[in-house]
């Protein structure tokens, strides 16, 4: 049986929704079914979303959606849009954004568990990541200035001031491309 | 060497395997989805070189594959065996995986994050998989430094996982309790303990063959003994209260049941065509009958490798070409009159 999206390939997927009581059955092949989503282990991105009220139409959302993590280019608004992360410095970037939600969601937001034999060596990577920026060597390095504005940036999203938000979000993409073509 | 599902666990009756699954990333890259081609090729070959001696480490004999080697249907017939997500059976950049020959270890690289490593066996053996998991992921630490946080813990790409990158899971087979009235407000007791139930093969009435899959809700918060723990619990639970209702049913009409169990032996043993719907439902009984005695295989037969083998891609690999469903339905019930052993005659 050929799959009927593209009708080109062999359907290998059966796919059966049952909408309010009243099943279709659909075949895919593996192609079309990963591109609509189907049989994911996790419908995750619009599950979530869902879950969490995230979502267009929401004004406060909206806002955040601009904020971006300069390492990978992942936004708030992706994020939200796809429950997922682009690269380990998202995590800090959109802490104060998300830990409310992660604790929604596991009920917890403090891993407690095993250690990675590498932890507690932070920020270090960050530095060779982008191959120690000069500042780096000075009294008060890079990554001790992009802290303090992160922090400075998430203290202004929980009191609302986008204005000043998006004012150190810029302020901090600058000094990080800064290091970026410096090294 | 005989893979996991081939063998038989009789120490706990019900529940068919469990699983340890465990994801980490490398500091290196950022996570899956936002690696471009040459990074990810990079990456994967990076990770398998480091990875070369693992199989020493282990003892068991591992084989590596890139995944854009594997066709389709290769990559299916993984997926029907637990071995790929579904996310990896449809990639198309590059990935890798190290898989056991019993197939009860595999280690994919660059998935939906960068390592996800996963340990199975027949029975409830979630302890024993963590040890082994544990150890392993260790070795691979040794080799690359994970993306870690003080406060998240393991990072990885989805938010679900973030924390122990942990996921143990059971499957329980339940037939009677299933079917029973009150099995939805007990799936919702047992959800209060931590733990997710979900079908197997689909959910409520859909899911043939009565297979669900108990596994943990939280990953973060919780140590990786506590997960543990909570899964083989109520796995554990689940599994006793679905022997209560059948000893208590077998107690009521034996003569009733054991028909049962030889009916749908007879059918499987001898039918010429079977849809996956009707194959799942009587392999569910026989797999009950032959739990509890009513019947006896004149030589082992672990009837979870028999649903296994009656999937799509596995049939269409067995035929080595696609088949209509009407030729899938001829296909399977060869298949099973192939795969079911004699009885042994009482």
């Amino acid at each position: 049986m050929l799959c009927e999206r593209c009708k080109t390939r062999e359907a290998t997927i059966q796919y059966t929704e049952v909408v309010n009581g009243v099943r279709t059955e659909h075949n895919f092949c593996a192609q079309c079914a990963s591109e609509l989503e189907i049989g994911q282990d996790f419908p995750l991105g619009r599950l979530l979303s869902g879950l969490l009220g995230l979502g267009a139409g929401n004004p406060r959302e909206e806002k955040y959606s601009q904020v971006v993590c300069p390492t990978c280019g992942t936004s708030y608004g992706d994020f939200v849009k796809n429950s997922r992360f682009g690269c380990p410095d998202c995590y800090e970037v959109f802490d104060l954004l998300i830990s409310d939600k992660i604790r929604q969601l596991q009920g917890s937001d403090r891993h407690k568990g095993k250690k990675a034999k590498n932890a507690g060596q932070p920020a270090e990577k960050v530095v060779t990541a982008r191959e120690a920026a000069p500042e780096s060597a000075g009294d008060c390095s890079l990554e001790e200035q992009i802290a303090r504005l992160y922090a400075c940036q998430q203290e202004a999203v929980k009191r609302e001031d986008y204005e000043e938000a998006a004012r150190l979000r810029d302020e901090i993409r600058r000094l990080k491309t800064g290091s970026e073509t410096d090294a | 060497m005989l893979k996991w599902y081939e063998e038989t666990d009789k120490e706990s009756p019900n529940i068919v395997y469990s699983r340890i699954r465990l994801v980490r990333n490398w500091d290196e890259y950022p996570f899956s989805g936002k690696l471009s081609r040459e990074q990810a090729g990079e990456m994967v070959n990076r990770l398998e070189r480091g990875m070369r001696d693992f199989c020493l480490e282990d003892g068991r004999d591992f084989d590596y594959m890139p995944l854009e080697n594997l066709s389709d249907l290769d990559r299916r017939a993984l997926r029907e065996r637990r071995i790929l997500n579904e996310t990896l059976a449809g990639k198309k950049e590059p990935a890798g995986l190290i898989l056991s020959r019993d197939e009860r270890v595999s280690v994919v690289l660059n998935g939906d994050d960068h390592i996800r490593m996963q340990f199975i066996a027949p029975g409830m053996h979630l302890k024993e998989l963590w040890r082994e998991a544990d150890r392993a992921d260790d070795f691979i630490n040794e080799r690359f430094d994970y993306a870690y946080d003080d406060k998240y813990g393991f990072l990885t790409a989805f938010p679900t996982n973030v924390g122990t990158g942990l996921r143990a899971s059971a499957v329980v087979h339940l037939p009677s309790l299933s079917s029973g009235r009150k099995f939805a407000s007990l799936l919702g007791e047992m959800s209060r303990f931590g733990a997710s139930i979900r079908g197997l093969y689909g959910e409520g009435d859909e899911n043939y063959g009565s297979l669900y899959v108990v596994s943990n809700q939280k990953t973060l918060g919780v140590t990786e003994e506590e997960i543990v723990e909570i899964v083989e619990k109520v796995a554990r639970q689940l599994s006793s209260q679905e022997q209560q209702v059948r000893d208590r049913a077998r107690a009521a009409d034996s003569l009733g049941l054991r028909d049962e169990a030889y009916k749908s032996y007879g059918v499987l043993r001898y039918a010429r065509r079977l849809s996956w719907k009707d194959a799942m439902v009587f392999l569910s009984r026989l797999m009950a009958g032959a739990s509890d005695g009513l019947l006896e295989f004149a030589e082992p037969c672990p009837i979870f490798s028999v649903m296994l083998g009656i999937q799509r891609a596995n049939l269409q690999k067995i035929t080595e070409r696609p088949l209509s469903r009407e030729e899938l339905d001829v296909a399977r019930a060869s298949y099973i009159r192939a795969e079911l052993p004699e009885l042994k005659l009482a």
